[in-house]
């Protein structure tokens, strides 16, 4: 069971309630909701907001990818799992990920939610543009993408 | 054959577009379709070192959505994308 979205903040609003209802319809004892928000300080430079920018299409593979992948690395095969990324600038505090696991017991759930979010973070097609309290800005370097994961 | 480059993150900042567009006069692979990016951008933004690296850095993607290698062969007009660096999350 996965529910995967790009949120153009422009057009649509990235909701937790959205992700407490998928998990609810889901049948599973333990649930995690991660939420990944715009903290303050990065590389001691004072944080207003980020722009995230993404290629959709890329995006959403990696993410059908990855939840594959918890069924045939991880060995995880009951599970619900939701994941929606903005796109689009968000300022400091706000939502820019969610990622809510349902499974049968706990341990799975943080082994499932932890996976995700480090995996995301190392092969899906999203950048972030800091905006800084001095009105600079600047796209954050990253890491080349780890291509045969695609 | 024209090629359109779609940008993406850091690279955005090649052009006011979404997009910068090449007309190559042969067959070629991606690893030479890199050189043509980085020429461009060489003429065009004086030997701006951090912009040459970012495409040094970067992979490039199909018009169906696939990362495709340095031998992959350019044989028609298409978009092709790229893909900078990544830290999102």
């Amino acid at each position: 069971m996965l529910h995967t979205k790009i949120i153009d903040i422009e057009k649509d609003k990235i909701k937790t309630s959205i992700a407490e209802a998928f998990i609810k319809s889901s049948s599973y004892g333990a649930s995690i909701i991660f939420n990944g928000t715009v903290r303050n300080i990065n590389e001691n430079k004072e944080v207003v907001g980020i722009t995230y920018d993404s290629h959709d299409e890329l995006v959403l593979k990696s993410f059908d990818e990855i939840y594959k992948e918890t069924t045939e690395k991880l060995k995880i095969m009951e599970k619900a799992v939701f994941i929606e990324h903005i796109k689009g600038y968000v300022g400091l505090g706000e939502t820019s990920i969610i990622i809510a696991v349902a499974c049968k017991h706990r341990d799975e759930a943080y082994v499932l939610s932890r996976y995700i979010i480090e995996e995301i973070k190392k092969r899906s097609p999203i950048w972030k543009k800091e905006h800084y309290k001095n009105e600079q800005s600047e796209w954050l370097k990253g890491n080349p993408i780890q291509h045969e994961k695609i | 054959m024209k090629i359109k480059l779609e940008l993406f993150g850091a690279s955005r900042d090649f052009s006011n577009k979404e997009f910068l567009e090449f007309n190559i006069k042969q067959k070629m692979e991606i690893k030479d379709f890199r050189k043509e990016v980085i020429n461009y951008l060489d003429k065009n933004f004086k030997g701006n070192e951090n912009f040459i690296k970012i495409v040094k850095n970067s992979v490039f993607c199909s018009e169906d959505n696939n990362i495709i290698n340095d031998d992959f062969k350019i044989i028609k007009d298409q978009k092709i994308g790229i893909i900078p660096p990544i830290g999102g999350g």
